[in-house]
């Protein structure tokens, strides 16, 4: 049996930090992003395997596609802000549909929030007619600070084990 | 005349082509070509040394990976015994595929079609209703798995699908000296950090195992952010200094970068440092020492790269290694599998902070890689253009350059950096496999 243990008002308020965060990478507002970001974040997306059910793992524990601090996240704005990113020029047209959005609370954590949501990326680049799609599945964890909220980690999973893109020049 | 005529006599072609490597000419078609791709598949993945995984990636009895040789999926797998065994990955029955994993460990591996059994080394063990059905007609020892021959070098494991193909140590012809680099970081040796990423791009396998060879030129422009925002030990004025070494005949080749700067080994802790001067030869000492960029090709498509580098420009920064292995699947497209190699003996916090390192800038959401990859597919796409295929590219840079007598490593060894000369020796290879004569 399920009972709610995040009141109904903090999930929705979550949902629209993550539909907010969604809107910055989506118009490009890189910086404005790195604002919904953690001093302390760490940005993770883990490498899958194709294995067996009974396989210990499917997720590397040691292999990476993003492992990021804040540091290295604006390294990558200030990358994307030079006129040498050859991989976002012209730039891809993202769109990041955010649902699921799941809250509970951490054990002895008080300010924070365990936050499960499922997210599908369409990325258009050029005159390509065929997107790039990323389904996905995150776990971030959520701060509250004071009246609002910060990404303390993004831990987020794609679904596809051979990634259908040349590369991954955008934000999960 | 253009050196690839798509509708003409295919073997004159080539010759042609291999003609005009040794001029400096190269056809931009060659880069996205149903014919040629095809050609490749039957003339030169069936016949030389491929890579197919490192040891480290199966280290205990029962590992195993699945990997690529041309269109052939490979299981290889290490026995119970600790020996290496690389299989088709199809059953002798009706050919189902027998094990539909990345990777795993099985000390057996059973056909969910009609249940034949197979030991991981490719031995049948098992045949339902053999009594019954096959009446003693089947003889298990007949049928094992399509066995693929391996052998390896300094960790790697290949495969070769031709049994009558010269040896591995034959087939890389004194590379090994520029390969341990990359290989023996410390006294063990180094290991993968974890499994590969792995994409797929609509980019043909040869630009990426070009590039790899040594392309300097392309590092201030492609990558111009990094120089842009201080990641590189190098200026634009003294980029083009180091060497460009490669094998004639064999196809071979790496660029070594130099920075006149540059501490010798710099970004490897001191005790790897020492391990290495021990582990390596004065030669290697000698040539290694002076080397900031290292980036080499195994030909044909498997690739490493060694760079200084610090996460946070400016600050103290390790190095890190990639190996990376360029699976065609069609003209112009590829699957990509980009790994990075740590020293075994590094501390697990360089080994972590080399990995970061990586990631940051190679595998898929690599800064540098993303920049390659964009270019590469672009060009790939090009190539596929009817008015291309009547154009040759220039492959003549360094054409005249003479052999650097006094540099003490193997092969043919010329400055600057920026040079097409291991380009010519990788191509030059490319169609003598694909003339008949290898």
């Amino acid at each position: 049996m399920w009972t709610r243990q995040v009141d109904r008002e903090t999930v929705q308020d979550i949902a629209d930090f993550l539909y907010r965060e969604a809107l910055a990478l989506d118009e490009r507002r890189f910086r404005d992003w790195l604002d919904f970001l953690a001093e302390d974040i760490r940005y993770e997306v883990p490498v899958r395997v194709t294995r067996e059910s009974m396989a210990e793992w499917e997720l590397a524990p040691t292999s990476r596609i993003f492992d990021d601090t804040k540091a290295t996240l604006e390294i990558r704005v200030r990358r994307l802000e030079t006129d040498f990113a050859w991989a976002e020029q012209p730039p891809s047209r993202t769109r990041h549909f955010v649902t699921n959005v799941l809250a509970d609370p951490i054990e002895g954590v008080e300010n924070e929030l365990l936050v499960s949501s499922n997210v599908f990326i369409y990325r258009s680049r050029g005159n390509e007619p065929n997107p790039s799609l990323y389904s996905l599945f995150r776990k971030d964890t959520i701060r509250r600070v004071g009246e609002g909220f910060e990404l303390a980690r993004r831990w987020a999973a794609l679904d596809q084990s051979l990634i259908n893109a040349h590369n991954m020049s955008i934000f999960i | 005349m253009p050196l690839w005529a798509v509708d003409g006599d295919i073997e004159a072609s080539l010759r042609k082509v291999r003609e005009g490597i040794e001029e400096g000419r190269f056809p931009a078609r060659a880069f996205n070509d149903q014919t040629l791709f095809d050609l490749e598949q039957e003339r030169l993945f069936s016949r030389a040394w491929c890579f197919l995984a490192h040891e480290t990636e199966i280290p205990s009895p029962g590992d195993y990976v699945t990997r690529f040789i041309g269109n052939n999926n490979i299981i290889v797998a290490r026995d119970e015994a600790g020996e290496i065994h690389a299989n088709l990955n199809m059953c002798r029955h009706r050919g189902n595929v027998m094990c539909k994993s990345e990777m795993g460990n099985a000390s057996h591996f059973r056909c969910s079609y009609h249940g034949w059994t197979y030991k991981n080394s490719g031995e049948l063990i098992g045949v339902p209703y053999m009594k019954e059905g096959y009446q003693g007609h089947l003889k298990r020892k007949d049928w094992p798995l399509v066995r693929v021959r391996t052998d390896t070098y300094g960790g790697l494991i290949f495969g070769c699908l031709d049994p009558e193909a010269p040896s591995l140590e034959d087939y890389l012809g004194g590379f090994q000296f520029y390969l341990d680099f990359y290989l023996k970081q410390g006294m063990e040796g180094s290991e993968v950090h974890g499994p590969p990423d792995h994409w797929v791009a609509d980019t043909d396998w040869k630009i990426c195992a070009e590039n790899f060879a040594g392309d300097g030129y392309h590092t201030p422009v492609a990558h111009q952010f990094g120089f842009n925002l201080g990641y590189f030990p190098s200026t634009g004025a003294t980029h083009s200094q180091g060497w460009a070494a490669s094998i004639p005949g064999r196809g071979h080749g790496i660029g070594l970068g130099h920075s006149p700067d540059l501490p010798p080994f710099a970004g490897f802790p001191d005790d790897l440092q020492a391990q290495m001067r021990e582990a390596f030869t004065e030669d290697q000492v000698e040539v290694f020492s002076k080397v900031r960029t290292a980036v080499g090709t195994v030909f044909p498509n498997l690739s490493f790269l060694m760079q200084p580098f610090s996460i946070i420009p400016g600050e103290p920064g390790v190095r890190f290694v990639t190996m990376r292995l360029y699976h065609p699947i069609g003209p112009g497209r590829m699957e990509m599998y980009s790994w990075c190699l740590v020293p075994k003996t590094a501390s697990q916090e360089y080994k972590d902070e080399a990995y970061r390192a990586y990631t940051l800038a190679f595998g898929q959401a690599g800064t540098f890689e993303q920049d390659d990859f964009e270019n590469w597919t672009k060009l790939t796409g090009s190539a596929a253009s009817t008015m291309a295929k009547d154009m040759d590219f220039p492959y003549f840079m360094g054409l005249e350059s003479e052999r650097d007598p006094t540099f003490p490593g193997p092969g043919h060894v010329v400055t600057p950096y920026v040079n097409d000369t291991n380009f010519r020796t990788l191509w030059g290879r490319w169609a003598d496999y694909l003339t008949g004569e290898v």
